[in-house]
This record gives structure tokens, C-alpha cells and sequence, in this order.
């Protein structure tokens, strides 16, 4: 836990210094509400700033949108590689044999801030036309530790702005702040331990001087939470467990005499949302644990697989809505819950759009976490005839039953040890962000899509060990996956488009007024029409796209960043379905184009 | 290179079946996982040291990622990528192991190892187009003979008839400043602060 004194307090007239030093003189055409301070007005007004990326899902409300216009249907024909860098953190460490790039670059006044998958912070100054590094802060990650109980690839998906100071977490459970001048850590904290399986890969959200951390483990026997860190003290303000204590309201969803909410799962490793209307943060919740096994843990197994809305001051939780109660496919909630107002009869709808691995995708009304409608967003899905339309739980699902079978003949089960199963267990859709455009009122979702065969594994208690997966079985992969970029007109609530790719959608969208961008994993970077989702521009970048498009603007000019780097779970777990990207070197690159 | 078959399987081996050979390899996985067989003292107590023979294998057991599916302590187990079996509780031979990382096992996810494996070299006498979607994966790194022989040895020495993983295991392995090894410690291990790490600001 290292201090180091005298970089929290360099003073404004220094930083204002380095910054003109760095923008070679620039700082006059700094717009005058672009300070250099992130605070909780910035935040809350990035659209004041649409140059500025500030927000991991780049608004509250994660809408991945931007006004940026200069590249539109006319001129993206023209866009080109304007710079790139090579980065680091590929190397191996646990059950990895090398890292990949998830993340999306945070951009503020013609600096980027991004991270590689062990939590290395770069800043990059984009002035004048080309990258610059102006600092790296490397955390040590303790490969080994973390990377042995990551299920999912080393991953980090990015920082968070407050102040002078960069927020970003580790692999190993810390939550560290740089300053941004200098790149030294100001201060670190732990927040999670890699000694119970847990780990960090998501992005800090920002609210009211507090970072919120969401936690990974669900596939080793943690007990999910979100946990707030004051940014002035360090000290921890709330930490809200997903899964109910002993007593707590939904306790009595969990019937097992295993005591299997203990080890209940509940991970929340995607950055949520905020509505600052109602000073409510909504977080999507994972997986139970064992993730096959569920007559190990009969009951509807709250919060897991949920959107959980928390008062933000508090942590309190306002309300859930589960998606796959008692769910025996490891279909995880934890995506962004997207805040949209739209047109109602009785006034603004104010909803909460999450597109889960189960292949459905939910509008529910956020004041009061009631469904409002939903549909299936893949072409195929098995394990259920779909959504109830009144509750939209999956019409199988029975209340009195403790543990469910939905459509049991492909359901796993201690029945049915070996099933084939649509959507497979990566979605649906999986972390990969989605994307709304608030002028066409479409919501556009990276889709992965997966059939997958899973072999259930009997648990009990006695296999419940530290640091050990505790799943209940495991998947493979005989089945070939493919993707799709796929929209949803918000105000029907109906597919209004589809962009089938040959490969699944790893990386997330970017929406501006009139384009998609997208990626795929086999390298290419595309730019689609934002209402018929028809190809404008392709581009190769030899890597594999895993991570979502951003863009910004520096000295008045409109540029796209990408990270690519294929790694996460993909190329370890899931590869056999899609053999073409074994070629797929690792690798570690920021790409950033313009016209 | 086949360890040594029951009477029925060489007469099955005599005619290059290759679905029977497969049926083969599966016999005699299953035979391994049922046999009991009495925990080998020298699995627990020898440990990886300077001067230890099988350091070199130890190393090729890092460098081929055997341990992103066995895991450092070689109990592999379920998960994301399936069912990696327990080297901890294998009755393979020095030979079968050998033969095993060589050519994999065809219809799981363990890889084959070796250079022109199912080509050149016959894997449990077939050759790709014999194995056909029997066929295991390619390894991402390819050993030589003699790193076959020393993972082999090492797994024998340190891994095979072993226990539990115990912390004086984890940290002859990692020999190194992380914290992997922390939870094997038994409490008189831990020192007085070991459970302030978490939660709390520093």
C-alpha cells in the first residue's frame, strides 16, 4: 500500500503549466468549460463537451453515442489510419498464456487514458495529428495470483476520470488513483481478493466522489457485490452483496441446506449506469454458482442474474428484475443497463434496456423495475418458448417449483447431464457493449450467435475449495458461432435491422447520428449505416477486435480509437467454434483513424 | 511409442483400427480414473529444488501452459474448459504420459505436443485422416522429445500420487513474490496481519 506524498496537491497553476507545456501552446483553444478537473458537473453534462469521452459507456445513461459528426454516411468512405501504438500487458500469468484489450479509452482535451489487460494506465497526448506517450503507470499486477482465478481472460476494460486523478482497478483487486500530470499513484486500496476468487476487470463508474466497483468470481464461489469508495478519504462507503444475507430480504430464494448462497455467485464485472433524477445506480448482476448444477441451489437465487437498481448515496437496493431465476445455463445478467426516456401514453417512459446472455432483450420501467416488453434479439434460442408477456419471465418458469427445468429436454440437469443449448452460456450477449441512438430511437446490440453442448457436473459441498472453479460442469464447443450487429427500435420494442458478421461480436458499438461502428474478432473495424446497418467502410487491423470503438475529438478534428488485441475468454474457452481464429495472433495495439 | 496394451487391444492394434484405437485410449483413461491406487510418498514430500533433476521439466510444465488446464497443482479439474483430468490421481506410466502429451487424446481438449504428431509421427496408430474428427488439438507450443521426457519425469516426481497441494509445493513451484500461494498456508504459516488485506483502506 504505497502513499506517495505531494502529487495530490501540485497545485492548479502547475498543472494548468504542464498543460500548456504538453499542448505545445494549445491551451487558448481549450473551450473554457473543458477544465482540466473532472467533477461531478462535468459528469453529469458531458453532451456540453462532445469532444471529450469522459464516461466509460461515454454518458450516465451508457449510451455509447456521440454528436460527432465531422465522419457520417457521406465521409467515412475516406477515413483512414491516422496513428498507432503498440502497448503492453500481453504477458502470461495464472491459467493465461497472454492478455488481451478490452477496454474503452477514456478521452478529455486531446489525451487519451487507457488501460492494457494487467491494469497498465497509458496516457496519450493525440495533438497534432499523432500518439505521444506521456506516461505509464504499472500497477505490478500479481499475475500469478489473479490470473489463476480470472475465468475469463486478463482483462481491464478501462479508467474513470475525478479531479486530477485517473481511477482505474486491477486484476488483483485494487482500486488505484494517478495522478494525472505525473502518473504516479497518488493512492491505492483494496477493494477485492483474489483469495476468494474474486477480481476485478470492469471500469470505475464515477458518481458524486465516490467510485463504484463492480467484482468477477462467479466461476470460483464468490458471493457478488458493488462496493462504493469514497475519493476524498479512501475509505469504503457501502458494499451492497448481491446475494442476501442470512435474514435479508430474498434470502428465502435460495432453499438449499447447502448453504449455497455462501458461495452463490452474483458477480457484477460490467461498469452500470446511473439516473441522477432519482440518485439511482443500476448494475447488472451474473451468474449463480455452481453455474450448471442448479438443483445444487434450488429457489429463484436472487439477485443473480438481475439488474439491481441501488440508491447511490446508500447502496441500498431499490428494486431487481431477474431475467433466468434458478438459471442452470450461466447466463449472466451483468450488462449495462441502458436509460432510456422515450414517448408514452402517460407521459415519458422512463426504461432500463438490457440485452442478456439468455438471447432476450428487456425494457423495464426504472422507477419501478417493472417489465415493459421484451423479445429474443438471436435467431435461436431453445431453452425457453419465450417471455411471459405480462411479467416477462420465461413462460416455463413456475413459482412453486424450487428447482427449474424450463424446456427440460435440453435444459442441464442432473437428468440430463450432456445438452446441447441455445443460446450457448457466452450469449446472447455478452460484456461487449451496446449502443442507443437517442435521435433514431435504436438501440443496437453486439450479438453473439451460440449454440454450445454442457456437461453437468453433480456438486456438493465437499468440492467447494478456494481458488478452485466451482461450476457445476463445463461447456464445448461442436457447434460453429457467428455474430450479428442487431437493432431494436425502442419505441416498438420490435428488430428493426440485422447485420449478420461470420463471427461473434467480442467487441461492443459506437453509435453516432447517422453510423455504427463495430468489430469483429478476425480483425476488421467496420462502419455500418445507422438505419440499415448496410457496410460503409471496412478496415483490417490484422489483430482481433475485442474491444469497443470510442471517438473524440483533438485541435477541432474527429477521430475513432480502438484497442485490439484479441484475448479474454474467447481464445482459450470458446475457440474451437470458431477454428478460423486460431490464427488470431495476441496482440496489443491502440489504432485511432481519421479522414 | 503405445504403452503396453491388454491382449485384446493389441489384437485391435494389430489391424490399425482406428476407431478402436480411440476406443482404446478411452479404455484405458477409464481404467486409470477407476483403479485406486495408494498415494506415493515421494509425490508429497520431494520437492522442486536448485539441484532437482526435474526443474527442466517443471519448466517445460510452465512454458507449455500445462498448467492452464491442469493448474500449477496438476488437479485440474471442471470449468470453462471442460474436465482437465487429475495428474494428481493419474495411474498413468512414465510411457503413457509420454505417449499422451505427445499425441493428446483424441476427442478431449488435451493437445498433442509433438512435432508432425497423426503425420510423421503415428499417435495410437493413426494418422490424421484415421483420427479424423477424433483428431486433438495442436498445442500452442510444440515440445521436443527430451522436454517431453522431462515434463513427463517431473510430473512422476512432484505431481502424480501427490495429496492435497500443500504451500511448500506452490511456493517450490512459483518461487517468486506472489501472493498465489497464501491460501495453502496453515494458520501457524500466516503472519498476523494476513487477514488485514482486505477491505480496508490503506
Amino acid at each position: 500500500m504505497e502513499r506517495l506524498s505531494g502529487h495530490a496537491t501540485i497545485t492548479r497553476r502547475a498543472r494548468l503549466l504542464a498543460i500548456a507545456a504538453a499542448t505545445g501552446g494549445m491551451l487558448a483553444a481549450l473551450p473554457a468549460f473543458a477544465a482540466d478537473e473532472v467533477n461531478q458537473e462535468r459528469l453529469l453534462n458531458v453532451d456540453k463537451e462532445p469532444g471529450n469521452w469522459l464516461h466509460h459507456h461515454q454518458n450516465y445513461s451508457a449510451h455509447r453515442f456521440s454528436s460527432l459528426k465531422e465522419i457520417n454516411r457521406d465521409t467515412v468512405k475516406n477515413l483512414k489510419v491516422a496513428w498507432t501504438m503498440h502497448l503492453g500487458g500481453i504477458e502470461p500469468g495464472g491459467i493465461w498464456s497472454h492478455g488481451g484489450l478490452e477496454g474503452t479509452p477514456i478521452a478529455e482535451n486531446g489525451f487519451l487514458y487507457v488501460t492494457d489487460g494487467w491494469g497498465s494506465v497509458y496516457k496519450i497526448d493525440a495533438h497534432g495529428g499523432r500518439g505521444q506517450l506521456v506516461w505509464k503507470m504499472d500497477p505490478k499486477t500479481d499475475r500469478d495470483w489473479a490470473g489463476a482465478v480470472a475465468c475469463c481472460g486478463v482483462d481491464n476494460r478501462g479508467v474513470a476520470l475525478w479531479g486530477n486523478l485517473v481511477i482505474s482497478h486491477t486484476l488483483d483487486g485494487r482500486l488505484i488513483a494517478t495522478n494525472k500530470e505525473t502518473g504516479q499513484v497518488a493512492w491505492q486500496r483494496t477493494v477485492a481478493d483474489p483469495d476468494k476468487g474474486e477480481v476485478i476487470t470492469g471500469a470505475p463508474l464515477i458518481v458524486k466522489n465516490m467510485a463504484i466497483t463492480g467484482v468477477a468470481g462467479a466461476e470460483y464461489g464468490i458471493r457478488g457485490w458493488i462496493a462504493a469508495t469514497d475519493l476524498t478519504t479512501q475509505k469504503e462507503l457501502w458494499r451492497t452483496h448481491t446475494i442476501p444475507g442470512k435474514g435479508e430480504a430474498g434470502s428465502d430464494t435460495w432453499k438449499d441446506s447447502n448453504n449455497a448462497a455462501a458461495s452463490g455467485g452474483g458477480s457484477t464485472w460490467v461498469t452500470g449506469s446511473y439516473d441522477p433524477a432519482t440518485d439511482t445506480i443500476i448494475w447488472g448482476v451474473g451468474n449463480p454458482g455452481p453455474d450448471w448444477d442448479n438443483e445444487y441451489r434450488p429457489g429463484d437465487n436472487l439477485y443473480t442474474d438481475s439488474s439491481l437498481a441501488l440508491d447511490a448515496t446508500t447502496g441500498k437496493i431499490k428494486w431487481h428484475y431477474q431475467h433466468t431465476p434458478n438459471d442452470p445455463y450461466d447466463y449472466d445478467s451483468v450488462a449495462e443497463n441502458v436509460l432510456v426516456d422515450i414517448p408514452g401514453p402517460s407521459g415519458p417512459r422512463k426504461l432500463a434496456l438490457e440485452a442478456d446472455r439468455n438471447g432476450f432483450a428487456y425494457a423495464i420501467d426504472r422507477t419501478t423495475g417493472k417489465f415493459i416488453w421484451g423479445l429474443p434479439f438471436v435467431k435461436k434460442v431453445t431453452w425457453t418458448k419465450g417471455l411471459d408477456p405480462e411479467s416477462g419471465k420465461p413462460i416455463e418458469y413456475d413459482a412453486n417449483k424450487p428447482v427449474q427445468t424450463y424446456i427440460a429436454s435440453v435444459t442441464p440437469s442432473r437428468t440430463n447431464l450432456e445438452t446441447d443449448i441455445c443460446p450457448g452460456n457466452m450469449g446472447g450477449k455478452n460484456w461487449p457493449p451496446t449502443a442507443y441512438n437517442p435521435d433514431l430511437k435504436l438501440w443496437y446490440i453486439p450479438v453473439i450467435e451460440s449454440c454450445n453442448r454442457i456437461k453437468v457436473e453433480v456438486m456438493t459441498p465437499d468440492k467447494l475449495k478456494p481458488r478452485e472453479f466451482w461450476t457445476g460442469g463445463g461447456p464445448s464447443q461442436p457447434f460453429k458461432i457467428t455474430g450479428s450487429v442487431t437493432a431494436i427500435d425502442v419505441t416498438t420494442g420490435k428488430i428493426a435491422g440485422k447485420m449478420e458478421t461470420p463471427f461473434p461480436n467480442l467487441g461492443g458499438i459506437l453509435a453516432t447520428p447517422d453510423l455504427v461502428f463495430s468489430g469483429q474478432p478476425s480483425g476488421e473495424v467496420m462502419a455500418l449505416d445507422a438505419k440499415s446497418l448496410q457496410k460503409l467502410w471496412e478496415f483490417n487491423t490484422g489483430g482481433g477486435v475485442n474491444a469497443p470503438p470510442m471517438t473524440f475529438t483533438v485541435d477541432g478534428k474527429q477521430y475513432l480509437a480502438i484497442l485490439v488485441g484479441l484475448g479474454g475468454a474467447w481464445d482459450k474457452w470458446f475457440i474451437d467454434s470458431t477454428p478460423e481464429l486460431k490464427k488470431i495472433q495476441p496482440g496489443s495495439m491502440l489504432y485511432v483513424f481519421a479522414l | 511409442m503405445p504403452g503396453p496394451p491388454t491382449s485384446s487391444t493389441r489384437d485391435v492394434m494389430m489391424i490399425f483400427n482406428a476407431s478402436s484405437a480411440i476406443a482404446r485410449i478411452l479404455l484405458m483413461s477409464v481404467v486409470a480414473l477407476i483403479l485406486s491406487m495408494p498415494a506415493v510418498a515421494f509425490g508429497q514430500s520431494a520437492q522442486a529444488t536448485a539441484s532437482d533433476p526435474t526443474n527442466a521439466g517443471k519448466a517445460v510444465f510452465s512454458k507449455a501452459n500445462c498448467m492452464g488446464c491442469h493448474k500449477w497443482h496438476g488437479n485440474g479439474g471442471g470449468g470453462y474448459g471442460g474436465d482437465a483430468l487429475s495428474l494428481r490421481k493419474t495411474q498413468l506410466t512414465r510411457e503413457q504420459i509420454i505417449e499422451t502429451v505427445s499425441c493428446g487424446r483424441p476427442t478431449t481438449g488435451m493437445p498433442f505436443f509433438v512435432r508432425g504428431a497423426y503425420d510423421e509421427v503415428k499417435c495410437y496408430g493413426m494418422n490424421r485422416a484415421e483420427a479424423g474428427s477424433h483428431m486433438p488439438p495442436e498445442a500452442g507450443t510444440l515440445l521436443r522429445q527430451k522436454d517431453i521426457e522431462a515434463v513427463a519425469d517431473y510430473v512422476l516426481a512432484h505431481i502424480k500420487g501427490a495429496g492435497e497441494p500443500t504451500y511448500a509445493e506452490c511456493v517450490a513451484f512459483f518461487s517468486s513474490t506472489s501472493r498465489v500461494c497464501d491460501i495453502y498456508k496453515t494458520q501457524a504459516q500466516k503472519p498476523d496481519d494476513a487477514t488485514t488485506s482486505t477491505g480496508k483502506s490503506q
